[in-house]
């Protein structure tokens, strides 16, 4: 009889399946653990988080390292993964034409157009000409209303602009109400003696005159080709309670786009495209070239940065010189970053088009041997590099209840999305792609404008709630949940992830709806893409179709939602999807680990 | 600051204490020293406190001496000037708000939460004389809070401006930022000394068998 430890260590978690195998019968599998993975995948820090995986699941069998007979580890998955992103277009406003921030709580209502003249000017103004009033800091609400409320009816004054958060003060003060947009922290640069226009909608509303293009040429009596150029202005206007157009004689909002450089592709054929065109003619472009052999970028764009960058982080990683770097795999999605305006007068931020990437190198194929090597000498164990990864997933899928050959799997990690096909009369067929759940956390993050990569990942991984009182919240999907003694009061009228610990306040100002969505989206786009770009790649006929059975693996199955969206979308296809239970027992987890055990006993 | 300078405060503390225990009677306004900025608050209790049933009003609670034996916080902001910020952040988020006075206890944790159970929103504010203040919620217990200005000397009128538009968000069921505090360790032992003495002040005017009181506020 002999014990033996099957040990999975992948991106982000290191499994160990412990079994007990004498001859003649099927192994009797007596515990397993996860840990999470000490280091980068395939690299000597391994080590310890394998000498901790083991000693937990030898603690739950109640087992001693001495009593181990030996060790198999996988041969990785010869992969790395790394994302990166960047902006591609940019909003600039020239000569402070426009005001397009969103303040919460802007004053009065309607639209007004008028010559701007500072506060303290008025009393020179003349009569029989509309002005709109621009106050600055230094003047508190109540000077500001005592001095239109002064001139009003020698003048006529038809809108304000504040510096202060004083919109909704000053118009309550007022005699006779008027648009009032505040919160403007440059007023300084509004330039005085032009005509502008400053509307407010109601509560709930959005402005309508403004964010049209011919509702400014109406204003502003614009000829046809004038009214041309001020269309991205109001474009960027949409959406927004209030907003002021001044009329200066240069000024413009224009949306500049970055030079994002061109990819290369080289496989069987060698084929090269614009970042410019977007993720879905990158990806179709990368699908023409056969299996990918190498990606680069037009040296000194925006793409060529990253690609670079992917390979420095590869190159440290794996102790290779960066320019050798071959990158076997490559995943772009279209997203919109949150991107403060360039000359907005109000701290104006605008969504930019951006793209994301992910890339994923080959590894060098002798560092598990390496890794095997090391923990040998320090075990005192024999350790051995078991077979193919996604042999092993295979193997170890197929322990699943009311599965059989032919299957596929499809792994989904943190780094890559692998996927291997096993019929009786053929070799497996596997392929790793690069994008799975750090990509997700990316998009996450980059969207939602979230600083810290640790809500992107609370976010990806739990569900959402709106702490409504201090006794419920609102659940997304609508329902109400009680509690009997109150709630902390940091969570206090919140959008909040349920975490398992407890809820954790997000950051964010985007009703939860928004959240939501932008969550589920990250995840269709990645999973849902790399899931069909996966299937196919491994199908017999090069169909997703002509695979029947699917078994979701991998970390990222055991997510709350990404295994209903990839069955979801494989039903299309009328492909049969579901989430693995390894052993009957352990869900998604532990295939490989259990795969290298099962493996060993059939080789003897 | 040396020691000689606590004791210059300490001594002006304890001379204006000998003044107002002296013209003690109660009512008058009594100024704290001569460079005291007199405030144009005029505060009159309107009977006792009831509870609100508007959804749109925020309760300020303000303690025993606030605007009346004290006039300005423990770094010298005018309490007139205080209160105006406070509800220019009310109003500016289209809220209203109604002023109540304690005599049961000093202790700002309570003095908000007594605001927040008078309150028809459920939010209130309470504020010592020195400038301590709190947001509360009526559900939570009296020690917890929505949002603490423990460092009265680090409050300044933007916080207090600030602390209004909150307090206000918090009843409409907005999720806002919480007011950004400054920390300064050298606060504590700074102003330790005064901030004590203030409170005894405060304390003073205690009386455990009066009713919490509706206030009529006024500017001269």
């Amino acid at each position: 009889m002999a014990l033996i430890a099957g040990i999975d260590i992948g991106n982000a978690t290191t499994e160990v399946a412990l079994a007990e195998l004498s001859a003649g019968a099927t192994p009797v599998f007596v515990a397993s653990s996860i840990v999470p993975t000490t280091g980068i995948k395939g690299t000597a820090q391994n080590t310890q988080g394998v000498f901790q995986a083991l000693t937990v699941a030898l603690d739950a069998a109640g087992r001693s390292l001495a009593e181990l007979d030996l060790i198999r580890i996988n041969e990785a998955a010869p992969v790395i993964g790394d994302v990166a992103m960047e902006t591609i277009s940019e909003t600039i406003i020239t000569e402070s034409t426009m005001i397009g921030h969103n303040p919460t709580t802007p004053g009065g209502l309607g639209i007004g157009v008028g010559i701007t003249i500072e506060i303290g000017n008025l009393d020179r103004a003349v009569g029989g000409t509309a002005y709109i009033v621009v106050a600055n800091k230094t003047h508190t609400f109540d000077d500001v209303a005592d001095r239109i409320n002064a001139v009003q009816g020698r003048i006529e004054i038809t809108g304000a602009i504040l510096q202060r958060d004083d919109g909704v003060l000053v118009h309550n003060r007022l005699t006779r109400k008027i648009p009032i947009v505040d919160e403007v922290s440059l007023v300084e640069k509004v330039p005085i003696g032009m005509l502008a226009a400053v509307e407010v909608a109601e509560v709930g509303r959005i402005i309508e005159t403004l964010a049209n293009p011919y509702g400014i040429a109406t204003l502003f009596s614009l000829t046809s080709d004038e009214t041309a150029s001020v269309v991205p202005m109001a474009r960027s206007l949409v959406g927004n309670r209030s907003a002021v157009v001044i009329k200066t004689p240069k000024g413009d909002v224009t949306e500049r786009r970055i030079p994002a450089g061109w990819l290369q592709f080289i496989g069987d054929r060698t084929s090269e495209v614009d970042v410019d065109r977007g993720a879905e003619e990158i990806m179709r472009v990368a699908g023409t070239v056969g299996p990918i052999r190498n990606v680069r970028g037009e040296p000194g764009t925006n793409v060529g940065g990253m690609m670079e960058k992917v390979r420095v982080v590869m190159g440290r990683l794996t102790d290779r010189d960066p320019s050798g770097i071959e990158v076997t795999d490559l995943l772009a999605v279209d997203t919109e970053v949150p991107q403060k305006v360039t000359g907005g007068l109000a701290g104006e931020f605008s969504l930019e088009a951006a793209v994301g990437i992910a890339a994923m190198v080959k590894a060098d194929r002798l560092q598990m041997q390496r890794i095997a090597h090391d923990m040998t000498a320090q075990f005192g164990i024999p350790v051995e590099v078991g077979g193919v990864e996604a042999d092993m997933a295979v193997r170890g899928a197929l322990t699943t209840p009311g599965s059989s050959i032919p299957i596929a799997i499809l792994d989904m990690g943190a780094g890559s999305t692998d996927a291997c096909v096993l019929r009786a009369d053929a070799p497996a067929r596997s392929i790793h792609l690069a994008g799975a759940g750090n990509m997700v956390t990316l998009l996450i993050q980059s969207e939602l404008g979230l600083e810290s990569m640790e809500d992107a990942e609370n976010v990806k991984r739990y569900p959402l709630a709106r702490v409504e009182t201090l006794f419920n919240i609102r659940h997304e999907d609508g329902t109400v949940e009680f509690f009997d003694t109150p709630l902390p009061p940091h969570v206090f009228a919140r959008t909040v992830v349920l975490h398992p610990e407890g809820m954790i306040p997000l950051p964010l100002r985007q009703p939860l709806e928004v959240i939501r969505q932008v969550r589920i989206k990250a995840k269709q786009r990645v999973f849902v893409t790399n899931a069909l770009r996966a299937l196919g790649a491994v199908s017999p006929t090069n169909h997703v179709r002509d695979i029947a059975h699917v078994v979701l693996v991998g970390g990222s199955a055991l997510d709350f939602e990404i295994p209903q969206l990839v069955t979801k979308a494989l039903g299309e296809y009328r492909v049969v999807a579901g989430r693995a239970n390894i052993r009957g027992t352990e869900g998604p987890r532990n295939a490989v680990a259990t795969g290298l055990v099962l493996a060993w006993e059939e080789q003897r | 600051m040396d020691e000689k300078t606590l004791k210059n405060i300490i001594e002006e503390v304890m001379k204006e204490m000998a003044v107002v225990g002296a013209t003690a009677p109660a009512g008058k306004p009594a100024g704290r020293s001569a460079e005291t900025p007199s405030t144009s608050l005029v505060i009159t209790e309107t009977g006792t406190a009831a509870r609100g049933t508007n959804p749109r009003e925020i309760v300020i609670g303000l303690a025993a001496a606030f605007g009346g034996r004290q006039t300005q916080t423990i770094i010298g902001l005018p309490h007139d000037q205080v209160v105006k910020e406070i509800c220019a952040g009310i109003e500016e988020e289209g809220l209203s708000y109604r002023f109540i006075r304690l005599f049961r206890t000093a202790d700002v944790g309570f003095i908000a939460h007594e605001a927040a159970k008078l309150s028809g929103s459920g939010i209130g504010i309470g504020i010592q004389s020195r400038g301590t203040t709190v947001i509360h919620q009526k559900d939570l217990p009296p020690l917890s809070n929505l949002e603490l200005f423990s460092q009265s000397p680090l409050i300044d009128l933007e916080t207090f401006r600030a602390i209004g538009k909150n307090a206000a968000k918090y009843a409409k069921g907005e999720s806002p930022s919480p007011v950004p505090v400054r920390n300064d360790q050298m606060a504590r032992p700074k102003y330790q000394a005064i901030a004590a003495l203030l409170h005894i002040k405060e304390t003073q005017l205690l009386d455990p068998n009066k009713k919490t009181q509706e206030l009529r506020v006024e500017y001269r």
